[in-house]
């Protein structure tokens, strides 16, 4: 049945530009979403430098607005999403008993216009200027009355071609998790990193479409001369803020559900017991999502939506706390009476709870609308969403990196130096941020770019930024521990902290290419915890050894990243007045925009023309790597 | 196996549902054309009045929007719980904001 049929392998460059493995993929998000992590991450500790005291010069108020533009758009869209697509693309595949995601070539594509539209957004830094319109580029501040720099082209623009990456990998994991699943994984069956990843999907998939429309008209409000934000002719500036927030609000919850997942793996592989209440914790999951998207006018509540919307509002914001601190107490009890280990990852997921708890409390407060018109773009606003977003989602990421590390790379991160990182991180994480609360309540407005003396923010930011150097501090210790790891040997256990309990930790690691010789059974929760219980050796296969069909390696995805890249670039400078006639005419005549076109359908032609049915691996040779393992 | 093993395993369409004779589309062919000639008649008659109009256009495109969707996209078929799901998920969503937008916001 199997035609053995030769495939082209790459070497080195070659081989990531070309691979549509999804482990590859992962480690491929996992550089760039550090490489933006750690531009936004400097951008952060410049505007922290820039508030250490009062009137401060250290940057300009121009240059402190395209600072806290960029920290915040690069932060959200650049720097967690893709380390969440990271996660997501080297443990789901495996945690379900997959051999890759469901559309090999479609992940590829995914992380490569994810990646131009990144880079795309932070080219704006040396071609004129970056966005300084806030990251949530709120009209009429964004339009061209007001932004005459190209800043927020780049932002429509990029975070358009970025966007398209992550509605594509949503889609990609919501068929792979419906389709995919080994023989006995029913839903209620799945690890939870996999429940909440699906509903995060399913999430991308209804929130991404209201961004993509809202930039849509941005830009051509600010390109083409439309008029959908212009009050002066007829536009509306709080459609905008409708727009973004419908998108917005879901989007913190695409964000922190998967950290949660990491959380619910990674506490009871360390308490060495089940998940309390798993049905309870997917209902949670399921409940958050639902609420996530009628909530999004507490973020207005201060544009005057009127008592009615404010009340209605408020009340459906409060009641996220009911599923939340259904997981709250559930993490609780999962630790409770367990045999806790206290490893680098279990720490970060143990620091997490009080720190998710203090931003939970803090997002209560601020859902009730007559107390928001007074904590509205106060540095509270601010504390809060770093505990959510800091403490919480980049806690549990820490947590998921360092305990999935092995399994990606097969080299176990330094202990020592894990507990280092996290004890600079979560007490500058608190000293940054736990203060900024009082900071606001006194009166201290986000987004300014520097404060009068003795007004009592003085100290409270001094010791902000001494927070903030200490957690970069915390964050520099993870990069050093993940480079000299790097050049260890590879060759830990295929379950190298010994507690593990779902499939992923059935497999070598770093898993081989195909990850499952044989698909296996799954029996129950923890399929592989179950089996240990058992008595079993492993995990049970599903099916006889056969050849494993292999999607080939392909550039087509980055030449069409690069395609749309292109046009990206060339819809923004469509009216520019250039002085060199030359680029006038490829610019203004959209030449740039049709060639950019081009070269991205043209590869879509070329894909859908020529067949490429993959490869096989053959019997013989699983059973030659069979006697290595 | 239990049944949520055999509900996870057999979630894919059988081969042979989707071959139930030109017949069925065919008739449901002819339904969308008939229906989208009422609607376009409904309106250059005129005539009775806007109001009438109007409902009969929604109602037209609430039967055409099931006939296409049960018949055209498969809905109607075996296994495709998921797609119907995600799709009421979609309307969903949509509706939340749309409704919100005309009924609780100044604006």
């Amino acid at each position: 049945m199997a035609h053995a049929h030769s495939v082209k392998r790459h070497k080195g460059l070659m081989d990531w530009l070309t691979t549509v493995d999804h482990k590859k993929i992962a480690i491929l998000y996992l550089l760039a979403g550090g490489l933006f992590f750690g531009i936004g991450g400097i951008e952060a500790v410049l505007i922290r430098l820039q508030l250490i005291k009062p009137m401060n010069d250290f940057v300009s108020a121009q240059t402190f607005n395209e600072l806290i533009t960029m920290h915040g758009t690069t932060m959200i869209f650049l720097g967690v999403m893709p380390v969440i697509f990271a996660l997501m693309n080297a443990v789901i595949p495996l945690q379900i008993g997959a051999r890759d995601v469901a559309f090999p070539f479609l992940n590829s594509l995914g992380f490569w216009t994810f990646l131009f539209g990144g880079l795309l957004l932070n080219l704006s830094w040396i071609m004129g200027g970056a966005p300084d319109a806030g990251w949530t580029s709120y009209t009429p501040l964004s339009t061209t009355t007001y932004s005459t720099t190209h800043g927020v082209d780049f932002y429509t623009v990029g975070l358009q071609i970025a966007g398209l990456g992550t509605l594509i990998g949503g889609i990609n994991f919501l068929a792979t998790i419906i389709t995919m699943r080994a023989p006995g994984m029913s839903f209620m069956r799945m690890p939870m990193f996999t429940w909440t990843s699906f509903i995060t999907s399913a999430m991308i998939l209804f929130a991404f479409p209201a961004i993509t429309v809202g930039l849509v008209l941005l830009s051509f409000d600010r390109i083409l001369g439309a008029n959908f934000f212009e009050v002066s002719n007829g536009g509306n500036p709080i459609l905008w803020q409708h727009i973004f927030w419908i998108f917005g609000h879901p989007e913190v919850y695409i964000l922190i559900l998967p950290a949660f997942g990491v959380i619910s793996e990674v506490i009871p592989t360390f308490a060495r017991k089940r998940l309390f209440g798993y049905s309870s914790m997917v209902f949670a999951t399921i409940l958050i999502a639902f609420l996530g998207f009628m909530v999004w006018a507490h973020h207005m509540f201060t544009t005057g939506l009127g008592p009615v919307a404010n009340a209605l509002f408020s009340i459906a914001t409060m009641l996220i706390a009911v599923p939340t601190g259904i997981k709250i107490f559930n993490w609780l009890f999962t630790m409770w009476g367990g045999q806790i280990r206290f490893t680098s990852p279990n720490l970060f997921a143990i620091g997490f709870i009080p720190t998710f708890v203090m931003g939970g409390v803090t997002g209560v407060m601020l859902a009730s609308a007559p107390a928001d018109f007074q904590f509205h773009d106060t540095y509270f606003v601010v504390a809060h969403f770093h505990y959510v977003i800091v403490g919480g989602l980049v806690s549990g990421l820490l947590a998921g990196l360092h305990y999935w590390w092995p399994k990606m790379f097969g080299r176990m991160l330094n202990e020592t130096l894990g507990k280092l990182s996290f004890w600079f991180f979560i007490i500058g994480f608190h000293l940054t941020f736990f203060v900024q609360h009082f900071l606001g309540l006194m009166g201290m407005q986000r987004r300014v770019f520097t404060y009068l003396p003795n007004q009592g923010f003085d100290t409270l930011n001094m010791v902000s930024t001494i927070g903030a150097i200490l957690m970069g501090i915390g964050i520099l210790f993870f990069l050093i521990n993940a480079i000299a790891t790097a050049f260890k040997p590879k060759g830990v256990a295929a379950d190298p902290w010994e507690d593990g309990r779902t499939l992923e930790w059935a497999i070598p690691s770093p898993p081989p290419e195909y990850n499952f010789k044989q698909t296996p059974l799954v029996r129950g929760i923890d399929a592989l915890w179950k089996e240990k219980m058992a008595g079993n050796k492993g995990m049970t296969p599903a099916e006889p050894l056969g050849p494993i069909h292999m999607p080939s390696p392909t550039i087509l995805p980055f030449v069409m990243s690069v395609g749309i890249f292109i046009a990206g670039l060339g819809f923004m400078f469509s009216k520019e007045d250039f002085s060199n006639s030359f680029m006038s005419l490829i610019f203004n005549n959209w030449i740039v925009v049709i060639i950019g076109l081009l070269i991205t359908f043209g590869s879509m032609l070329l894909r859908s023309l020529y067949d490429d049915h993959g490869w096989h691996i053959e019997v013989e040779e699983l059973e030659e790597e069979g006697v290595k393992a | 196996m239990t049944s949520a093993d055999h509900q996870a395993t057999h979630d894919v369409v059988k081969h042979s549902e989707r071959h139930e004779g030109p017949q069925k589309h065919i008739i449901v062919f002819v339904l969308s054309i008939v229906l989208t000639a009422i609607a376009f008649a409904a309106v250059a008659a005129g005539g009775v009045n806007a109001a009438f109009t109007v409902l009969l256009l929604l109602v037209m495109a609430v039967i055409q929007v099931l006939v296409q969707m049960g018949y055209w996209m498969h809905l109607k078929d075996r296994g495709h719980m998921m797609p119907i799901i995600f799709m009421l998920g979609g309307f969903f969503v949509a509706g939340t904001a749309i409704v919100t937008a005309l009924y609780w916001v100044w604006w």
